[in-house]
Formats: structure tokens, C-alpha cells, sequence
């Protein structure tokens, strides 16, 4: 796989993410800048200044139009893509980790972290596709997590029905996405084991979590039931989901240096690594990152993935040939009959 | 003997994977029928706005792969 290196973050990666299209990638990190790029040569689309703090996470509407982006500095700001004009600043008590648009775009989350005299938060705000109309100051809906332990990712179901959250001790809950009632939980990873990252479906029907218990599993959104569970060897930060008719997933992790006690361990860590979809068997790795990848993604047009990585670089890998061709037989026997 | 073990083996692996696949696409099946169902009593159109986002991109174009 040809790999493209994207230079230009000074700190770690903390997430990346596709446009719609799969044109652009966008990326933030610790060094306070958002980037844009172009996935098909690596070359710089933008900047978006203005934070004052490490970003932890950002993401874009169903039309490339608006932009979200939060971060250590207590903010959650939308921008427009194409412009790079700051439309608006929300204000918090404490750091943004999660940001998300809902599929139709035109709702936006924020979740708010733990800390002493505050508890997570996630803010949900109506949002208009057109850039020329103001973002609300106030949100439509606002749940404050109480009773679960600290929010550390969030997302928008299938027609926004529920909101799916995870949680720091390895546990996913599921609430109403109008009322904003608790409705179930599930406690899918190892208790006291991150949920690092949540990626959907392409219809949202289904979830991906990453686990610092070295795991991902696959939810059905609707039961919150694990559906399929992929073992790493190294805790996880982040994985993905691969388009249709692709099956596969992509996981990345690996332990910082000063977590790891011999250095034998950490060889082959800073790896992306594919496992079947269905099969859950793993199916190979790509390395490159000098350090734990820290957010990965992949182009809903299914052409290429990205990684951001401790390291600062974000690496895209457009897919070879082989990529495409290479099917179980028992798939090939599906194809033949015309089931997928 | 042990070739008859081996390929017994390989065999048990070709029908779990078989039945995993088919268990899925079972699954995925339901869940997209219902998905469009439940979109057409609201009157939405059969795909989401980030999936449309992705037809319309795709549009008269093959997958190029370099």
C-alpha cells in the first residue's frame, strides 16, 4: 500500500477524520491546529486557527459545509470548510472530547469531561446546514451524566434515535436522542478498560468500540449487543469500520514508551492492524508510525485509510488491487450465488 | 492419517466461516429492511444525507485504483 506522509502537526495526533466524499481528511492534535487535507496527494487543503489549547477531537457535516472542533481549551467551534471562518464558540467549564454531526447534519454534540465539580456532559445543539444562518447559543437538549461512570465517546444513532456513549470503565450506554432518558447499558469491555473510540455503520445501524482491554467489538446499535469481537496484543485506541462490499476492520493502538517496562514489547505495536469483519480473524498489519496510533479512519468511499499517530504524523494508505480482490472462499461461494 | 486429519480440519474451519458469513448477511439483511421500512413511514428518503453525500460522489464513476 502506498503510503502518503502528512507533515505539518508539530504534537501527537488525537483524532482524524474522512470528509463524506473521502476527498479531504481532517486532522487535530495537541499543537492547537486543525488541518485539512487532500486524501488523494497529502496536500495541505487549510488551517483553522483560533483554539487555545491541545484539540482532542473534531468532525465534519454530511456535506463538507461545517466543521466541529473541540479541544482542552474548554470550546467547542464550527467553522466553514471552504472559507475557514470561525462561525461559532461554545463555551464549557470543562474540555471538549468528543464531537459529532448527527447523519442528516443537522444536529451537533458535544460531551464535556469529568473533573471535580463537574460531572460529563454531553450538549446536543439543532444546527442548520446553511452557513449563513447563526448556530444556536443555546442547546436543544443537555444530559448530564450521573449515574454512569466518566463519558469518554458519543455518537448519533440510525435517524438519530438514541445517542450511544462510551464509558472509562469499558461499559456502552444507550439513551434517547429527544428526551434524553437513560434507556440501556451494556458492559461489553473489561471492566475499568476505556472505551477509546466509537465508529459507525455506514447507516448507522451498527458501532465499532476500541477498548484499552486490547479489544473492539462490534454493537448492534438498536440491543447494544456485541455482534463480533476483535483481539489485539496491544491496548487500542481507535478502529474502524470499512465500507461495503469491504469487510473488514481496522484497528490501531500500542503503548507509549514510558508504559512499556522491555523494550521486546514494543516491537510490532505501532501497527494498523485489519481483521475480518465477519471471520474476526486478523488479516494482516501495516506499519510505519514511530509511535501508538492514536485515532484511525477510513475513506467511506473505501479507496484509502488514514492514521494519526503520537508521532505527529497522520499517514494515508490508498489500497492496492489485492486489497479489493482478496476474498475467502466461502465469500467467493456468497458472491457466486449473489448474496453480496 | 494425518492428511485425513488436516483436511477434516480445514473443512470444520470452511463451514464455520460459512455459517458466520451467512448468519450475517441474515442479519444485515433484517436490519437494512427494517432501516428502509422505518425511513419510508417518516418520509425520508431511502439513504441518509452522509450516504447520499457518497452516492452522488460515486456517480458515473468505476473504482479507480492506482
Amino acid at each position: 500500500m502506498r503510503p502518503i506522509l502528512l507533515s505539518g502537526h508539530e504534537r501527537a495526533l488525537t483524532q482524524v477524520k474522512f470528509s463524506k466524499e473521502g476527498d479531504l481528511i481532517f486532522s487535530v492534535s495537541k499543537d492547537h491546529i486543525v488541518c485539512a487535507w487532500y486524501s488523494a496527494n497529502g496536500e495541505r487543503f487549510g488551517a483553522y486557527k483560533g483554539h487555545q489549547g491541545a484539540l482532542w477531537t473534531v468532525d465534519v457535516d454530511p456535506t463538507t459545509t461545517l466543521l466541529a472542533t473541540g479541544g482542552a481549551d474548554n470550546t467547542m467551534r464550527l467553522w466553514e470548510v471552504r472559507t475557514g471562518k470561525l462561525l461559532k464558540t461554545w463555551d464549557y467549564a470543562t474540555s471538549v472530547k468528543r464531537v459529532e454531526f448527527s447523519e442528516d447534519g443537522r444536529q451537533l454534540l458535544a460531551v464535556t469531561e469529568k473533573r471535580t465539580g463537574q460531572l460529563s456532559t454531553v450538549y446536543i445543539y439543532d444546527i442548520s446546514p446553511d452557513p449563513s444562518e447563526p448556530a444556536p447559543s443555546e442547546h436543544a437538549l443537555r444530559i448530564v451524566v450521573d449515574e454512569q461512570p466518566r463519558v469518554t465517546v458519543a455518537g448519533f444513532s440510525y435517524l438519530n434515535h438514541f445517542i450511544i456513549m462510551g464509558h472509562e470503565d469499558g461499559s456502552v450506554s444507550q439513551w434517547d436522542a429527544k428526551s434524553g432518558e437513560h434507556i440501556k447499558d451494556n458492559y461489553s469491555h473489561e471492566d475499568g478498560m476505556q472505551v477509546s473510540d466509537l465508529q459507525w455503520s455506514a447507516d448507522r445501524t451498527y458501532f465499532l468500540t476500541a477498548s484499552k482491554d486490547k479489544t473492539a467489538k462490534l454493537h448492534d446499535t438498536a440491543t447494544l449487543e456485541v455482534l463480533k469481537t476483535y483481539t489485539a496484543d496491544t491496548p487500542l485506541n481507535s478502529a474502524a469500520i470499512c465500507p461495503d462490499p469491504q469487510q473488514y476492520v481496522i484497528l490501531g493502538g500500542g503503548q507509549a514508551a514510558m508504559d512499556v517496562t522491555t523494550t521486546s514489547q514494543r516491537q510490532g505495536k505501532f501497527e494498523a492492524r485489519f481483521y475480518h469483519k465477519v471471520f474476526e480473524e486478523e488479516i494482516g498489519r501495516v506499519r510505519g508510525h514511530f509511535g501508538p496510533l492514536n485515532s484511525v479512519a477510513v475513506d467511506p468511499t473505501g479507496k484509502c485509510y488514514c492514521s494519526g499517530g503520537e508521532d505527529g504524523y497522520v499517514r494515508v494508505h490508498h489500497f492496492d488491487p489485492p486489497y479489493f480482490d482478496f476474498q475467502f472462499e466461502v465469500e467467493r461461494e456468497a458472491r457466486a450465488e449473489s448474496r453480496i | 492419517l494425518d492428511v485425513a486429519k488436516k483436511s477434516s480440519a480445514n473443512k470444520a474451519v470452511v463451514e464455520a466461516r460459512r455459517r458466520l458469513l451467512q448468519e450475517w448477511l441474515a442479519y444485515r439483511q433484517r436490519v437494512q429492511e427494517d432501516l428502509e421500512e422505518e425511513r419510508e413511514a417518516l418520509g425520508l428518503t431511502a439513504v441518509s444525507e452522509e450516504r447520499a453525500a457518497l452516492e452522488v460522489a460515486d456517480d458515473g464513476e468505476t473504482r479507480v485504483v492506482e
